[in-house]
């Protein structure tokens, strides 16, 4: 700190932070600001103290919005980080044409979310989807359902797609740590006569183990963030059983022009993520540097 | 390699009875290997090959049987659903929306990562701190009230009213992965280079910028993605048909023909095909950068 400061870096600095806080931290604060207030984000606006906040806490269809992002974050840590781990143990397990499973697992990541949308809503059309008449072609067509319209199934056949998208890329990454792993490692092993399970068990995922809490944590910030594959597959339907926070807030802000309430939601949304996110940081180790 | 040396060293000891059962275990374990992962692989590559196959078919044969192959391969479809659709409207906005977004971020973070590293000033940290903040942040925690202040700068249904935030979502994360480069560089380079008479604005053209390029397109294919596919704020703020993105597009699109499943079916191959084609040819890299983006 001896040395001064350099009246340059301020405008190499300006361009990225003025855009920041105009663009995110200035309507962060009026987010804030906002959610004191009962508005409708044109005519005047009335201070409400803490009535946002109490009237969120009644809330039901955002308490439960809560859960659904809760049980689709559970679901997606097993059905993307469990299912990679096991897909980057096979992909690793010394056998030909692994470059080329990786490059099919990897591939739906790279499908706009919309699209996987759209297409996955095919997959589960009661009609002619391709989910529905698989099972009638094997004889199981008593199965058959309206997977997306029934509140019991809809929830897990969103968490379904997801783990779809998701899985090969935590694969990849998990892929990326196996590999770093040395030779000789696997070769005591072999010597010792361990099988390929207990490889897998006892020597890739233990060393891997920072890779593994980056990959639960990244799924659960990023699960609070979901919206596209919710808006699309159901809007939150039938009967608010696929309602999760962003969702909710676009209904509440946009459909029912409650900026002001809407605000208070998004501000406990913020309060949650941050707690979650700061949390996920200290229980992580570090070290989770990728090498390609 | 080292299951060849395992066996070697097994078949030196055992007798030839027991090295042929192994043997033949393997083959076996080999051969479910395959089974199994080719049957995974099925279940992620065949809804995408079943998309692109009905969009060949007519809506009738969709809907009496599903998996039904496509007579012909017939790109009518496709382009009836590109002529109908407005898709080159909405390719011609997503490729400038990215494009723009995209330089903006490369150049500002770039900027930015070099002051934070290289240079010493006065609220250096606090800055740094207010992108950490970003790297946390969800859209949901912000849109609202930008949604009503690009209103009263009368700002929505324009091109800038995606672009702006677009970057400002973009720049803490390339701030940081840039910086972390930058902060492997040893201040020597820069030390030499101010002793040539180097000024800052010639250290970051001549030195940092070259230096940067492998990093940078890393995190340009991770914002470049983002934005290409980014689906709420467009939905918000766009009303104009004609300024409307990919993602936004092919939402109008379904509500217009709901039931018009080839037409739906053709648009979404149309959006897919190009996605694939990048993945498959820069492959190493479209990985890298999507893995390493989202990790930090």
């Amino acid at each position: 700190m001896s040395r001064k400061s350099n009246p340059s870096a301020y405008l190499f600095v300006a361009p990225s932070v003025l855009l920041f806080a105009f663009t995110i931290l200035l309507p962060i604060v009026l987010t804030f600001v906002f959610s004191f207030y009962d508005w409708n984000g044109i005519g005047s606006m009335t201070f409400a103290g803490l009535d946002n906040y109490t009237r969120a806490f009644e809330d039901r269809i955002y308490l439960q919005s809560y859960g659904h992002i809760f049980g689709y974050i559970g679901a997606t840590i097993v059905l993307e980080v469990l299912v990679g781990l096991v897909l980057a143990g096979l992909v690793t397990s010394g056998h030909k044409g692994s470059a080329l499973f990786r490059l099919a697992f990897f591939t739906p990541v790279m499908l706009p979310m919309i699209v996987v949308s759209f297409l996955w809503k095919f997959v589960y059309n009661s009609d002619f989807g391709m989910l529905n008449s698989m099972l009638r072609s094997i004889g199981l067509g008593n199965w058959a359902h309206v997977w997306l319209g029934d509140p019991k199934t809809a929830l897990i056949a969103i968490c379904f797609v997801s783990g779809w998208v998701y899985a090969g890329f935590y694969m990849t990454i998990f892929y990326s740590g196996i590999t770093r792993i040395s030779k000789e490692v696997f070769e005591s092993a072999y010597l010792d006569g361990a099988n390929e399970f207990q490889i897998f068990t006892r020597i890739k995922v233990p060393m891997i183990r920072a890779l593994v809490d980056t990959g639960i944590l990244l799924c659960v910030l990023t699960g609070f963030q979901s919206f596209d594959l919710f808006y699309v597959m159901t809007n939150g339907g039938p009967y608010n059983s696929t309602e999760i926070v962003p969702t909710y807030l676009v209904k509440v802000v946009f459909s029912h022009m409650s900026v002001g309430y809407g605000s208070a939601l998004a501000v406990l949304l913020t309060i949650v993520i941050s707690i979650l996110g700061v949390l996920g940081r200290l229980l992580q180790r570090k070290d989770s540097a990728l090498e390609y | 390699m080292t299951g060849a040396a395992w066996n070697g060293i097994q078949g030196s000891n055992a007798d030839a009875k027991a090295k042929t059962g192994a043997k033949r275990r393997k083959r076996i374990f080999g051969l479910l290997y395959y089974i199994f992962m080719i049957a995974i692989s099925c279940v992620f590559f065949y809804p995408m090959i079943w998309l692109v196959l009905s969009s060949f078919r007519q809506n009738k044969e969709i809907f009496m049987d599903p998996f039904g192959l496509p007579a012909k391969i017939d790109f009518g479809n496709w382009k009836e659903a590109w002529e109908i659709g407005n898709m080159s409207t909405y390719a011609l906005n997503s490729v400038i929306v990215t494009s723009i977004t995209l330089a903006c971020i490369l150049l500002f973070a770039s900027m930015g990562a070099f002051a934070f590293s290289k240079l010493r000033f006065r609220g250096s940290s606090m800055l740094l701190m207010l992108f950490t903040l970003g790297l946390f942040m969800p859209l949901q925690s912000f849109f609202i009230a930008q949604s009503y202040l690009f209103d009263q700068l009368n700002l929505k249904d324009s091109y800038v009213s995606l672009i702006l935030p677009y970057i400002g979502l973009g720049l803490p994360l390339a701030v940081f992965l840039l910086k972390a480069f930058l902060d492997s560089v040893p201040k020597e380079l820069m030390e030499a280079a101010r002793m040539d008479g180097c000024n800052d604005a010639i250290l970051y053209g001549r030195i940092i910028l070259p230096l940067l390029m492998p990093s940078m397109a890393t995190v340009g294919i991770f914002s470049a993605l983002n934005t290409w596919n980014e689906l709420l704020l467009a939905m918000l703020y766009i009303q104009d048909d004609s300024l409307k993105t990919i993602p936004v597009g092919l939402l109008a699109f379904s509500s217009r023909h709901m039931t018009d499943y080839k037409m739906l079916f053709s648009a979404l191959s149309i959006v897919t095909i190009p996605m694939i084609a990048i993945y498959i040819v820069f492959n190493r890299y479209v990985v890298a950068g999507l893995t390493e983006g989202a990790l930090k």
